[in-house]
This record gives structure tokens, C-alpha cells and sequence, in this order.
């Protein structure tokens, strides 16, 4: 009964060993309940033989198995709760070692001297066969190793309860009772000749249920835990997905690396920025990619990081291809398995100034635009402002124009439209005269301005129409010219529209005879501008074209040049036109060098 | 005497809407003159003759705003419009929305003479057009159900005798039928009849 209870029990627990191989602790207790009930049968062999010597044949077997059992229970305690001290594990295993050999030596064995006699008892009903005889003096060595495994299991049972192994107890406890139960009674059937056989079985049999009892419990709490190990490994999943996103998400470089500079984690654009493969990335420490020169730098920046959690730091990360890509760095320090590191990302700086250029850029055509807007509003609402007034007389004349060829004209309705007409009049000519004073804007704010750049400008407000006409441009300007003062932004549109019309008057020009030369020079105390085309050239009575509403174009209300002149004077200079020797026309303007005293 | 032909004058500014209204009652024509399209809306009937003059840019609602209303409400008025600032686009949308003419101001006394008549006629045809229909329509209203179906065989040509088969009556029957199809719908020839199918927009292709 006994070794068939030992015998699935070490079935169990041998296929436990046999599915995990490093379960030593269930090795250990297969062999100790197997050998277990090999002792049983030994026992049951014994207490069955017919002559001392199949007797001392069978205690041979048993010693053996006694060897095993010792062997697997010292196994078992080392593995099991791991804080057996060695050196007694070891003078257990020898002496018992020792005395297994001695039992084959010595005759007849190792119990006894000599067999003296062999009798039948009844024991627990059943007629059982006993021996009595001398009892060998170096059974000692079997008996101190026994004391010796006593004392191994109370010491590795009270070093593992301090540890708060709470399972230790029930096996160091009943292990130990179990071995002090078998040293007594071995004691007295041996030495005391008690009326009994050896069951030494019966005592193991107890410590392999306990130990199973044990191993059972901790496959089921092994159970839980590997369910409950398994949420907490797919929660870290997800936490391991969510803090991948996080990296990837960075603008720039994001790594994380550790007080001795190496890098343990980072996002794809720290690779693509580097260079640096992935491979590479993992054997490098962050001071590769940095100049040597900057290491201290660097490395002061991460003990502030270190020391007060956070720091930053501007300084040239080199590419694996040399090249230096100014970065801008931020560090925090994070506990990661209980160690101090940084989490860093890395901006690249030489976005931000190539965006800072362009920002600039942009807003400059931005303030063009606006400046352009402005003037294209100005003259849509001048043109509401001036149509309103002009329909209102011309309606109002022509209605006249009707009442009076009726026999008897409504003289009063006559005397309203003229009061209509008059108040229009005013309105139109107080329309105009605002449009002076926005122009000139009294004084103009002068400041320092180059020539050259004047033009420039204008040529590139006029693109578009410089571009879509196909003009050739030229430009003749001298480089030591001096800088004037002027109201930048009315004088560039005064270029604007002189280069416009200029633009306008050679539509009907071949497209490979399309010139625009502009030039400049020092004249006198003025700086004098011109602006020559090919184009249809002037009208006879060319001063005429400087008349407000004055337009020789389908789509012009005629203002543009009367603006211009306007402007001009108010600079002090003067604006007119002249006829090119062969085809099209020039116009020019000067503004005085002195201004800034007129 | 022909009673005087309407205009109407939409303008957000007096002065200028008195001398429109000047010109336009010196050249004869009756001038009903607002200064904000809102209040034209709520006087305007929708079948009303004559002609509306009307300022692109106003203040809440504009010139091309209120000819989508007189467009929505299934008027006839024609409309002419002025403009200070008038652009391409602009005028482009008018025109195609029906628009008679898209004049700037200052406007020369003939041309808007000149658009207002055009105006006024166009007015007037799609008036007696639309009137045209809905006689028609309340004469086909007089017919039968089965007069209907044998006007509807009839206008695509189709001889009695198909007539009466597909209807499944007798031919003289067919013919008893179209006798009163054309004298209900007051017509004396089967061509006069098509046209007025076709006007009713009851002609549908067979394919």
C-alpha cells in the first residue's frame, strides 16, 4: 500500500521533472518516493525471509535504498528551499555514503555483528519474521548521519522561515519528526532488541506525503501564478505598445540610455538622423555621437540631468557620415528597474533656422501681398467712391436734358437736379481730395533707401505681370550710388506702375522685340530714374497722361500716373515722360539726394 | 391709352436713386423706386410686368442675393444691373443666372434706355408665355382620362387603328376621341395640337 501510494506520487512529480527539466525539487522527490517504495518492498521482503541470510541479503537491498532516500531528501531540501548550508549537505551524503559501503564490506552488514537468532512475531495482526543478533558498533556512522540530517533540516527550516518561506515549515517540521520517529525506533529495534520489524518505509512514506502535499500545493499556486503573470505580461505589452507609440511620436530623436552613457532604447528617427543602424545602435554609447570636444560638455549636462532630473543643451550631433547636425537637447532623468537613467530627445536645430529663413520669407511676401491688396482696394473703392457722384450727375443731367425739351418743364424738379448735381460734384471732388491726403500723407516718413533696391523690389511686386507679358527687363545701374531718403513703399509703387504700364503699352509689340531697360543715375542733387519700353510709345499731347481719370486703356480709371506725380512731388522731385528715339517710350523721375533738409 | 411700363428701381443710395428715377419718368416709364432689396421683396408680386434696375453691392442683401430670391419665387421680372465696381465674375454669375444686362455706372442714358425696353420686353414674353401654359394646362384639365390617353398616342403620330388597339378600343371610337381632344384644347389641325404637346413639355422621346 505503502509504495503504491509512493509510487504515483513519484509519477506525478517525475512528469512534472520530465516537462520542466530544472523542477530539481520534483526530481529530487520522484526519487526519494520511488526509492521509498522500493523500501517497502524491502520490508515486506524481510519481514517474510526464512533464513538470516536472505535476511541480510534483503538489508543490503534496503541500505541501499536507505542511501537513495537520504541522498533525494538532502536533494530535495537543497532545491526545494534552497538554504541548506552545503557543508552538512555533503557530510550527510558522505557519512551515509560511507556507511552504504560499509554494509557491503562488513558481514554480515552493517546492523549487525552477527544474527543470533531469527524468530516470527505477530505484528498488527500478520505474522512477521524478525532477527535479533549483535548489534555492529559502526551502525554509528548510518546513526550520526541521521543526527546530522536532523540538524541540517532544523537549520535550513529556521534559515528559510526567517525568509519568510512560509511552506518551510510544514516540511522542514515534518520531515524532521519523521527522521527523529525513525532514528528512535531504529534505536530500539537495533539496541534495545524491541519486538519489532524494520518499517522504516512507514517513516519516509510520512515525509514523502507531507513533501507531496507541499509540491501539490505549489503546482496550483504555480497555476495561479502563471494566469496571473500572464495579465501582467499583456498589460506590459500594452505598456510597452503604448511607450513604443510614445517614442515613435517624437518630433526628433527620442532614446533612452543609462548613467554609463548606453543607449538601451530609441525611436526610428534617432536612426535615420545618425545614420546609425539598429545593430550599431545597441553596442553605442551616447558619446559617439558627439565631438570629442563636446564631451565634457556633455557630460556635466547629464550629471545636472542626474542630479536635479532634468537639463538641456545645445550641441552638434555627427552623423555617421561626419556630418554635424546642430541639435538641441532635453533631458529628464527616469527610474527604470530601479536605476537612474535619462530620457532624451533630440530637436533638429538646422529645421528650425532653415524654418526661421523661410518664416521670414513668408511674411515679407505676406507684407507685399498686403502692400498690394491695399492699393488694389484703394482704387476698387476710390472707383465705387468716384462712380457713385459721376452717375448721379450724369443721370441727373440727362434727365434735365429731357425736362427741357418739354414744352413746359417742371422748373423746380430742374432746380433740385441742379442742387443734386452740385452736392454730387462736391462729393466727387472731396473724394479726390481725401485720396491726396491718404497719398502724400503730408510729410512723407523718409528713410535711408539704396536705389538698386527700390527697383528691385518693384520689378518683384511686378512679376506676375512682367512674366506673363514675356518682357525681356534689363537693368543699368551704377554701383556707387548714394542712398536717399525717401517713403519707401509709395515710391516702389510708383515703379510698380510705370513698370505695369510699361508692360501694358507693349501687348501689341512682337513678343521677341519686348525690352524694359530700367537705369538710374546721379544727376545734379537727384538721383534720377528711367524707365524705358518698346512699347506703342505716347500719345500727342503726352503730358495729358498725368491727368487724373485720364486713361488710354480699356480697363484704366486713368489715376495711376497722377498718383505717381502726386507722390513724386511730394518728394520734392518731379516725374515725366518722353518719347524713345525709335519705339516706345521713357519715363522718369528724380527724388532729391538732399530731402531729408527740404 | 397704353398705360405706362414699370420700372423698378433697387438702390441703397438716395441721390442716385432720385436720378435714375428722374431720367427714367423724363423717358416716360412709371418708377417705383426702394432702397434696400427687403423692401421690394415684401411689395413685389411675382407675375408683375415691367423691369428691375438693381445695385450689385448693398449693404444685408445684394443685388445678386435678391435675384436669386425672384429666381426662387418663380418670378418673370427681368432684371438689369449696375454696378460701381462691377468685375468679370461677377457679371458672368448674373448674366447666366438671367440676368438682361450688367452696366457700370455711370451709365450712359441710352444703353440703360436701351436695356430697360429689352428688359421690359423679355418680361412681357415670359408673362404671356407662362399665361399661354396655364390656359393650356387648365384645358387639358377639361379632358378626360381616356381623351388624355388618346391625346398623348395622338401628338406622336401614331394612326387610329394602333391607337385603338393599344388602348383596346374600337377605332371609331379613337376617333370619336381625337374629335373632342382638338375641340376641347380649341385647335382645328393635328400640327397645332403637337405644338401645344410640345410646349406642355409633354413630348417625351420614345427610344
Amino acid at each position: 500500500m505503502v509504495a503504491a501510494a509512493s509510487l504515483t506520487l513519484a509519477a506525478i512529480h517525475g512528469f512534472v521533472w520530465f516537462r520542466q527539466r530544472n523542477a530539481l525539487a520534483s526530481l529530487m522527490f520522484c526519487l526519494m518516493a520511488t526509492s521509498t517504495a522500493g523500501m517497502a518492498a524491502c520490508e515486506l521482503w524481510m519481514m517474510n525471509v526464512q533464513s538470516p541470510h536472505q535476511y541480510n541479503h534483503a538489508l543490503q537491498f534496503f541500505n541501499v535504498l536507505r542511501w537513495l532516500i537520504t541522498i533525494s531528501m538532502v536533494g530535495f531540501v537543497h532545491y526545494y528551499l534552497g538554504t541548506g548550508r552545503k557543508w552538512l549537505a555533503i557530510a550527510i551524503c558522505g557519512l551515509r555514503t560511507i556507511g552504504l559501503l560499509l554494509n557491503f564490506i562488513l558481514t554480515p552488514n552493517i546492523y549487525y555483528s552477527s544474527i543470533t537468532e531469527m524468530r516470527k512475531i505477530s505484528f498488527l495482526g500478520q505474522s512477521v519474521t524478525i532477527v535479533e543478533g549483535t548489534p555492529n558498533p559502526l551502525m554509528f556512522v548510518g546513526q550520526f548521519s541521521l543526527i546530522l540530517l536532523a540538524v541540517y533540516l532544523v537549520d535550513a527550516t529556521a534559515r528559510a522561515h526567517r525568509e519568510r518561506i512560509h511552506r518551510s515549515l510544514v516540511v522542514g517540521t515534518s520531515m524532521l519528526v519523521f527522521v527523529m520517529a525513525l532514528s528512535v525506533q531504529t534505536y530500539l529495534v537495533l539496541w534495545e532488541s524491541m519486538d519489532s520489524p524494520i518499517t522504516a518505509s512507514l517513516f519516509f512514506m510520512g515525509i514523502v506525503a507531507t513533501m507531496g502535499l507541499e509540491l501539490s500545493n505549489d503546482m496550483v499556486r504555480a497555476a495561479i501564478l502563471a494566469s496571473n503573470l500572464q495579465t501582467r505580461e499583456y498589460e506590459l505589452h500594452r505598456e510597452r505598445q503604448l511607450t513604443d507609440a510614445i517614442f515613435e511620436s517624437a518630433p526628433g530623436m527620442l532614446y533612452l540610455h543609462a548613467r554609463d552613457g548606453q543607449i538601451v532604447r530609441w525611436n526610428s528617427q534617432l536612426e535615420k538622423i545618425t545614420g546609425y543602424s539598429s545593430e550599431e545602435t545597441k553596442q553605442m554609447k551616447t558619446d559617439a555621437l558627439f565631438r570629442p570636444e563636446d564631451h565634457s560638455k556633455l557630460h556635466r549636462s547629464w550629471d545636472r540631468a542626474f542630479s536635479k532630473g532634468t537639463d538641456e543643451l545645445e550641441v552638434d550631433l555627427i552623423r555617421k557620415d561626419g556630418q554635424a547636425v546642430p541639435h538641441f537637447f532635453k533631458m529628464v532623468r527616469v527610474e527604470v528597474r530601479g536605476k537612474a537613467h535619462l530620457v532624451g530627445i533630440g530637436i533638429d536645430l538646422s529645421n528650425r533656422q532653415a524654418l526661421a529663413i523661410e518664416t521670414a520669407h513668408h511674411n515679407e511676401e505676406m507684407a507685399q501681398l498686403a502692400q498690394m491688396a491695399s492699393m488694389s482696394e484703394l482704387s476698387s473703392s476710390l472707383a465705387h467712391e468716384l462712380n457713385q457722384p459721376l452717375t448721379i450727375i450724369l443721370s441727373n443731367a440727362q434727365a434735365a436734358q429731357r425736362l427741357l425739351s418739354q414744352r413746359a418743364p417742371d422748373m423746380q424738379e430742374l432746380r433740385d437736379i441742379l442742387d443734386d448735381i452740385v452736392t454730387a460734384d462736391i462729393r466727387a471732388a472731396d473724394v479726390i481730395k481725401k485720396l491726396r491726403s491718404i497719398l502724400s500723407r503730408g510729410e512723407p516718413a523718409l528713410e535711408q533707401v539704396e536705389p538698386a533696391d527700390l527697383f528691385e523690389k518693384a520689378l518683384a511686386l511686378a512679376q506676375t505681370d512682367v512674366a506673363a507679358s514675356g518682357v525681356l527687363v534689363s537693368k543699368k545701374i551704377p554701383k556707387d550710388l548714394p542712398v536717399l531718403y525717401a517713403d519707401r513703399i509709395p515710391v516702389e509703387q510708383v515703379i510698380l506702375n510705370i513698370i505695369k504700364n510699361a508692360c501694358d503699352a507693349m501687348e501689341d509689340t512682337p513678343i521677341d522685340s519686348r525690352r524694359m531697360t530700367l537705369s538710374c543715375k546721379q544727376d545734379m542733387g537727384f538721383i534720377q530714374f528711367t524707365v524705358q519700353d518698346s512699347g506703342c510709345g505716347l500719345p500727342e499731347d503726352a503730358e495729358r497722361i498725368f491727368d487724373a481719370f485720364h486713361s488710354t486703356k480699356p480697363s484704366g480709371l486713368g489715376l495711376g500716373l497722377a498718383i505717381s506725380r502726386t507722390i513724386i512731388r511730394a518728394h520734392g522731385g518731379q516725374l515725366w515722360a518722353e518719347r524713345a528715339k525709335d519705339r516706345g517710350s521713357l519715363f522718369h523721375f528724380n527724388l532729391p539726394l538732399d530731402a531729408i533738409h527740404s | 391709352m397704353i398705360p405706362p411700363q414699370k420700372v423698378f428701381l433697387v438702390d441703397d443710395e438716395p441721390a442716385l436713386l432720385r436720378a435714375l428715377s428722374r431720367l427714367l419718368r423724363a423717358e416716360g416709364f412709371e418708377v417705383i423706386p426702394f432702397t434696400n432689396a427687403t423692401d421690394f421683396l415684401k411689395a413685389h408680386e411675382p407675375d408683375a410686368p415691367g423691369c428691375l434696375v438693381l445695385d450689385v453691392s448693398m449693404p444685408s442683401m445684394t443685388g445678386l442675393e435678391l435675384q436669386q430670391h425672384l429666381i426662387d419665387a418663380g418670378s418673370n421680372l427681368s432684371i438689369i444691373f449696375l454696378t460701381g465696381n462691377g468685375d468679370i465674375p461677377m457679371s458672368v454669375r448674373a448674366i447666366k443666372a438671367g440676368a438682361v444686362d450688367f452696366l457700370t455706372k455711370p451709365v450712359k442714358d441710352s444703353e440703360l434706355i436701351g436695356a430697360i425696353r429689352l428688359g421690359i420686353k423679355k418680361t412681357n414674353e415670359k408673362r404671356s408665355t407662362q399665361n399661354e401654359i396655364t390656359s393650356l394646362k387648365n384645358r387639358l384639365k377639361l379632358l378626360t382620362t381616356r381623351e388624355q390617353e388618346v391625346f398623348l398616342h395622338v401628338v406622336t403620330g401614331e394612326p387610329n387603328k394602333q391607337i385603338a388597339s393599344s388602348l383596346g378600343i374600337t377605332e371609331q371610337t379613337v376617333k370619336v376621341h381625337r374629335g373632342r381632344v382638338m375641340h376641347k384644347m380649341g385647335v382645328d389641325s393635328l400640327a397645332q395640337l403637337v405644338l401645344i404637346a410640345e410646349r406642355l413639355g409633354l413630348l417625351v422621346s420614345k427610344d
